[in-house]
């Protein structure tokens, strides 16, 4: 397994957020955790890269633990998190946020390529690269925060909500996009409102209540569930 | 009237450059830690203290002292930074409280050690340069101009061409984003805090020969350096560094044709204006402050 979660818990003050949370994800996969607002898909995320502090549970990437590390040490072991909202630095251009994902890589000519690489697969990130990143539209910050996860060079890619808030073209682009990152040998944990978006890319699904799973499986089988159905698809 | 407005410019020119030193730190720290230090003008009284202790005391040549100062005074926050700031990282207000308590400590040290009354160093330059009869540059004001344009252009330079400036910029705009791109707050708050007080130490070094050197010295830049921050907002610290210059520019101005008070009055009308106006600051873009 390359990311293992062991029934992690999150505690908001007295607010129990996630309640034993157990998760695997394999490499070369998309798994997506789906789940009401506030059922903890976020947090899951945010436990992984050290932002939301575990009180319970471990977390081993690669064999190894890495909860209570602090979130660019996390980083350093190899996972990228394009955030919630994008997140992207507003006051530096284009390529500053695309260079500054790479801040923790050596040899620049291997971050050229992969400044070129996220061009070509972004070209209108390339044609605004010297503009401050908050005049990009909202689809355009999305393709900034995951190239910016892409210089990094991660071997694991965590997405929060990249659909959200964009027009269903650019949400197709970035849904195929996901599609080719991960057929490119990153996998990647996809947390997600849109279940139905999530899982037609998703292998493996995970649906989070009230901060537990409550039903995982292969995400074809998932989207016939008739709980899931009627829950998360709408139908 | 001419001549008055060119010697007014010099003036403003001089106040400027020496009070944006002291500001551009405590916007820095600001920015990058999100944490507000009270002690910020008493960085900038070290500095003029290493004046006092090394130049008038020992006679070690002004331009080392400068370097010592510098450095010295960016040693200090530094050990700001592991004995305040840090332990109190996730309380704001714990570290502005704490702040306070380090200026007092810093004044009482320094009373103790030199004494109360105002120190005068001794001119490192005697030399005036003349425009004409009204109007003159003491050299050693010149030299505070040029020394000040100098370390403004190296933190620019420094802010958006290297890796660690943009790791500061990324930390003052996002910290939480900047620490999933592996950044670690702690590097750039160290970074923040040595260049931050550090400058303020310079500018104490600089004016040092100018002004009376006294324990409460810190108190006339603080108020200013305050004004800065909030008219500039944090999020852009290069926006940050343009309103420093600016304010100075306003404050003397004002002080020539008017007087001190009215030019403070001038800059808090200013700051409630620009929070009336745009409560984020003139640059800034985050919701943080």
């Amino acid at each position: 397994m390359l990311l293992e979660l062991r029934r992690i818990e999150v505690n908001f003050g007295k607010v129990a957020a996630l309640r034993g949370v157990s998760m695997a994800v394999s490499a070369s996969s998309i798994v997506t955790i789906i789940g009401a607002n506030g059922a903890g898909k976020s947090t899951t995320l945010r436990a992984i890269s050290g932002l939301a502090p575990l009180n319970g549970g471990e977390i081993l990437f690669r064999g190894e633990r890495i909860d209570g590390l602090f979130p660019n040490k996390v980083a350093s072991k190899g996972i990228a998190h394009v955030p919630e909202g994008r997140r992207v630095f507003p006051e530096m251009s284009v390529e500053e946020n695309l260079r500054t994902g790479a801040f923790l890589r050596q040899g620049s000519r291997d971050i050229e390529k992969d400044l070129r690489s996220v061009f070509e697969m972004f070209p209108r990130l390339e044609e605004r690269r010297n503009r401050n990143a908050k005049t990009l539209s909202g689809g355009e910050q999305q393709m900034l925060a995951i190239g910016r996860a892409r210089m990094s060079k991660p071997a694991l890619l965590l997405m929060d909500e990249p659909s959200m808030g964009l027009a269903p073209v650019v949400v197709d682009e970035i849904a195929l996009t996901i599609k080719r990152i991960a057929s490119g040998g990153v996998p990647v944990v996809l947390v997600e409102q849109n279940a139905e978006l999530a899982l037609n890319l998703a292998d493996y699904a995970y649906v989070l209540e009230n901060g537990t799973v409550s039903l995982e499986g292969e995400a074809g089988r998932l989207h016939d569930d008739d709980h899931v159905k009627a829950a998360y698809l709408g139908v | 009237m001419i001549e008055l407005l060119a010697q007014t410019g010099l003036n403003s020119l001089y106040a400027a450059a020496y009070l944006s030193l002291v500001a551009v730190g405590l916007v820095l720290i600001f920015g990058v830690m999100g944490v507000i230090n009270f002690a910020h003008g008493e960085l900038f009284m070290l500095g003029a203290y290493v004046v006092v202790a090394l130049y008038s005391g020992f006679g070690v040549p002004y331009i080392l002292v400068a370097a010592i100062g510098l450095i010295f005074v960016g040693c200090i926050g530094i050990l700001m930074e592991f004995t305040i700031f840090r332990p109190l990282r996730d309380s704001p207000l714990g570290g502005l409280v704490a702040s306070i308590g380090f200026l007092l400590i810093a004044q009482a040290l320094v009373s103790m050690g030199f004494g109360v009354r105002m120190e005068h160093v001794p001119p490192v330059t005697q030399e005036v340069i003349v425009f004409s009869e009204k109007v003159r540059l003491p050299l050693q004001r010149l030299f505070v101009i040029l020394a000040a344009v100098m370390f403004l252009s190296l933190l620019w330079i420094f802010l958006r061409r290297t890796r660690f400036g943009w790791a500061l910029r990324a930390s003052a705009q996002d910290a939480e984003a900047a620490a999933l791109q592996g950044i670690s707050i702690r590097q750039t708050s160290l970074i923040a805090m040595f260049v931050g007080a550090g400058l303020a130490g310079i500018a104490g070094v600089l004016t040092a020969p100018l002004i009376s050197v006294g324990p409460h010295m810190g108190h006339a830049v603080i108020v200013a350096a305050f004004i800065v921050i909030i008219v500039g907002g944090i999020g852009s610290l290069e926006g940050a560094i343009v309103a420093s210059v600016a304010y100075a520019f306003i404050h003397t101005i004002v002080t020539t044709f008017w007087d001190g008070v009215i030019a403070d009055i001038t800059g808090l009308s200013l700051m409630l204006l620009v929070l009336i106006v745009r409560p984020t600051g003139l640059f800034g873009t985050t919701d943080r402050a």
